[in-house]
């Protein structure tokens, strides 16, 4: 089996092959086939290598006699490997003259082999049941029935003897040759008589039945031999579940889609969105109204806070600013002054004005009864021609000289106005159109408090001088206004209007004048200033334009108390003395001022001041001084007790050519005036000491205050003025007026 | 009265062209989208109705869930069932209408 004829280089062997190649000659195998062969090469050309040996006939006859031998001839012999242990060449050990050619493993195993036994045995151990192979079971049965089933056994035997074969085979392959040839034999002969094989199979039972049986001839495992160990499980039952949704439900719309369509459902939306639209602007408008109106409420009070820590700021500035004025305001005293006899002079401090009344007269000035330093200027025009269309009352403070407190503005020109005295916020202005107005300075300037409406309840023309009163028994607040139209009224105010009466209407006497179709008609002279006597609040004087002055009562509207041919011309301004009740003094565009004691028809003094005197005042401070201003520009001070014929201090404030003076006022408190002029300016001016003497108590009477030594001062001086006799007052006053 | 109108029309067409909706009955979110997108769309696509058309669509599919159908063009005739709360009829641009719906 294991010999190739290539390999072989047996003696032996006849070179039988060699003969059959040779092509020609050699009648080779069986006859048929030498005929068929000899037919096919005839068929064919055959072709012959060059390097063929020619061989003669009796070289070709020649026999080579080949021997084979069981020795391998390729090995080598005389192999040697280099031995480290023993540092030298050795021979190597000789392979054996084996050569193996397939080794191909079976699958069966044999049942008294050590596998098989100790399988056996395990299985025996752990009691588990393995599946039985069939062949065991053949066999019993075959023990059992031997006629019945033969075939079967037969078949299942022989596939045992193949598989025991096979077994065999492998086992056997590593032995000798022979021995392999002798068990192929012994087992063709099985095959061949299949019964005497499955005898003597049974002759070799018994002891192996016997362990068979007690262990119930359970199958061996080899690694061929698998045994499946897999369980079957329950299959749960199906079931078929199914629900069905409600579908979502569905619409029908369909329409048509056309050029014209869609331009009339543009055409249709246009028309509805713009209705839409001017309604909505409408409400947006109310709410952005309201919005504003809100807003604006709000932020006029964040305003007036504002406006508060501005104007402390402002004051702060200003006081920086006109440092030195502000201390000469109160400190300054002229020293010059202790070095001239009888004379003093003005020291300009500040000068208010008012962007807004640049071009307007200063109509009035008026210092606030309760705070000092506050005082009211009106802004109008006392020239007929040139009335403003505006007018304005500004109350200004001399802590802060560059912007008024408070403004008032009106649509026409302001002429006069009156703080009360017991309310100081509350304002009364006279209109150049004859109305009047009351405003409240806590609250806004901006719109009046009370306002003179209609044709009736008004002056027919200009309102020149406006007073408060006192108030009336049921506590009503009330004020006089006097105008050019000749009437004096009285203004109450009611909880919602102003009531007015008619005091008095200043008919001239003798003033029936023949009218037009025989009538009369009563002349009545204008009203240019009116004062109330501080004492007997009923007496008031009225100046008019005229040049007479008036004396009436409230309570008596037909009668004059008295009759004053004071000026020739319009009377300005009336002043009574602030420690005599019973004197006064008046000014005129005649020139003149003049000097007047209750009752009596004739001046005690009369000062021709060279122009129209604009304003007269007493000082508060001394009873025989009084101050003038004039259209020239000047101020002139008096101190009758110093000087009864001349003023003692004459200076011109404004230029004479460009301004004019119009009004004045001293400070309630302080020795400073305050001048206005046409200029729409107002200035302050200090008094020098010499303006302000004050009357120094006798030694004998050191516990006499100053108001009784005022007061007998003037006493003093007009027993001088009355003793003297009528006519001869005039002479030293014509040798006293002041010639321009 | 041929003029005068003429003469409207062509004044007034210029000034509408804002998006008029002719018929819905979507929630206000999906009619915003819708609008918005269409309004792209066919700006975008002006020249191509079927494009602008597609991403209408498309587009609806991916925010709205898909089975969106549109039409654009400018003169048509639908009769369609839809899913209630999803449709849209539009016009836009003066002359064009634009219909979506969805109907699985």
């Amino acid at each position: 089996m294991a010999t190739k004829p290539g390999k072989g280089d047996g003696k032996q062997v006849k070179g039988k092959l060699r003969t059959s190649k040779n092509k020609t000659d050699g009648p080779g195998g069986g006859g048929g086939d030498a005929d068929d062969f000899d037919a096919w090469m005839k068929s064919r050309q055959l072709l012959k290598p060059d390097d063929q040996l020619d061989l003669t006939e009796a070289e070709l006859g020649e026999e080579i006699t080949k021997v084979l031998t069981p020795t391998n001839t390729n090995i080598v012999r005389n192999l040697v490997v280099y031995s480290f242990k023993e540092g030298e060449f050795v021979p190597a050990p000789l392979p054996g003259n084996t050569v193996t050619l397939i080794a191909f493993a079976g699958n069966s195993l044999h049942v008294d082999s050590d596998e098989g036994r100790r399988q056996i045995e395990e299985s025996d151990e752990i009691g588990y049941p393995l599946p039985m192979p069939n062949y065991t079971v053949v066999e019993q049965r075959e023990t059992d029935n031997v006629d019945g089933e033969e075939g079967e056994g037969e078949e299942d035997d022989d596939g045992a003897t193949a598989k025991d074969a096979a077994v065999e085979d492998e086992d056997v392959e590593e032995e000798d040759d022979e021995e392999a040839k002798g068990t192929e034999g012994d087992e063709g002969e099985g095959e061949g008589e299949g019964e005497g094989a499955a005898a003597r199979q049974e002759d070799d039972e018994p002891a192996h039945q016997a362990a068979a049986v007690s262990s119930k001839k359970r199958k061996l495992i080899n690694q061929f031999n698998y045994c499946e160990r897999g369980a079957l499980t329950y299959t749960n039952p199906k079931r078929n579940v199914d629900t069905q949704t409600i579908p979502p439900p569905r619409s029908q719309f369909g329409a048509n889609v056309l050029q014209w369509v869609i331009y009339d459902s543009y055409m249709e939306n246009f028309a509805e969105s713009q209705k839409d639209g001017t309604k909505k602007e409408e409400r947006k408008r109310g709410k952005r109204e309201k919005k504003f109106r809100d807003k604006s409420a709000i932020a006029e009070q964040l305003n007036k806070k504002y406006l508060k820590c501005w104007q402390i700021l402002e004051r702060m500035i200003n006081q920086n600013i006109y440092d030195d004025i502000a201390h000469d305001y109160r400190y300054w005293e002229d020293p010059a002054d202790e070095f001239r006899e009888g004379e003093g002079n003005l020291l300009p401090l500040w000068k208010f004005q008012y962007d807004k009344t640049k071009k307007m007269n200063v109509t009035d000035i008026l210092f606030n009864p309760s705070y000092y330093d506050l005082f009211a200027v009106c802004f109008g025009s006392h020239d007929f021609m040139k009335q403003t269309n505006e007018g304005y009352l500004c109350l200004f403070t001399v802590k802060n000289p560059s912007f008024p407190d408070y403004i008032i503005q009106t649509d026409c020109g302001v002429m006069c106005c009156d703080i009360h005295p017991t309310y100081p916020f509350l304002a009364v202005i006279g209109l150049y159109d004859g109305n009047v107005a009351v405003y409240n300075l806590r609250e806004d300037c901006k719109e009046p408090l009370y306002v003179s409406r209609g044709v009736n309840c008004k002056h027919g023309e200009c309102v020149w001088q406006i007073k408060w009163g006192l108030d009336m028994a049921d506590g009503e607040v009330n004020f006089f206004s006097v105008s050019s139209d000749g009437r004096v009224f009285n203004w109450i105010l009611m909880q919602n209007k102003l009531w007015v009466t008619t005091i008095i209407t200043l008919y001239r006497e003798n003033g029936l004048v023949d009218g037009p179709d025989g009538t009369k008609v009563t002349l009545k002279s204008g009203g240019s200033c009116m004062v109330f006597h501080p004492v007997d609040n009923k007496i008031f004087l009225v100046g008019t334009e005229c040049g007479y002055i008036y004396k009436c009562s409230t309570a008596f509207s037909s009668k004059y108390l008295m009759t004053y041919y004071a000026h020739n011309m319009s009377v300005y301004r009336i002043d009574f003395n602030r420690f005599n009740s019973n004197i006064f003094v008046s000014c005129g565009a005649d020139w003149m001022v003049k000097v007047w004691e209750d009752m009596r028809p004739d001046p005690l003094f009369i000062f021709d001041l060279g122009a129209a005197v604009g304003d007269v005042k007493w000082a508060p401070y001394s009873s025989t001084v009084f101050a003038a201003v004039t259209t020239e520009g000047k101020v002139h001070v008096f101190d009758l007790n110093v000087n009864k014929y001349k003023a003692i201090c004459i200076q011109a404030v404004v230029p004479k050519r460009k301004n004019k003076l119009t009004r004045l006022s001293f400070n309630e408190k302080l020795a400073f005036i305050v001048v206005g002029d046409e200029k729409g300016v107002t200035t302050s001016l200090k008094l020098s000491p010499n303006l302000r003497m004050m009357v120094k108590p006798p030694k004998k009477q050191l516990y006499l205050d100053q108001n009784t030594l005022q007061i007998g001062k003037l006493e003093k001086l007009l027993s001088l003025v009355r003793e003297l006799p009528e006519g001869s007052t005039a002479v030293p006053d014509a040798a006293t007026t002041v010639r321009s | 009265m041929a003029d005068e109108e003429a003469g409207k029309e062509g004044e007034k067409k210029i000034v509408h062209v804002y998006p008029l909706v002719k018929h819905t009955d979507m929630n206000e979110e999906m009619r915003i989208e819708a609008i918005e997108l269409s309004i792209t769309a066919c700006e975008k696509y002006s020249s191509n109705y079927e494009h602008a058309a597609k991403i209408i669509k498309e587009n609806m599919d991916k925010k709205f869930g898909i089975y969106w159908h549109v039409v654009v063009g400018e003169g048509f005739g639908f009769e369609v069932s839809y899913e209630t709360e999803n449709i849209l009829y539009l016009f836009f641009a003066g002359n064009l209408a634009i219909v979506l719906w969805k109907c699985s």
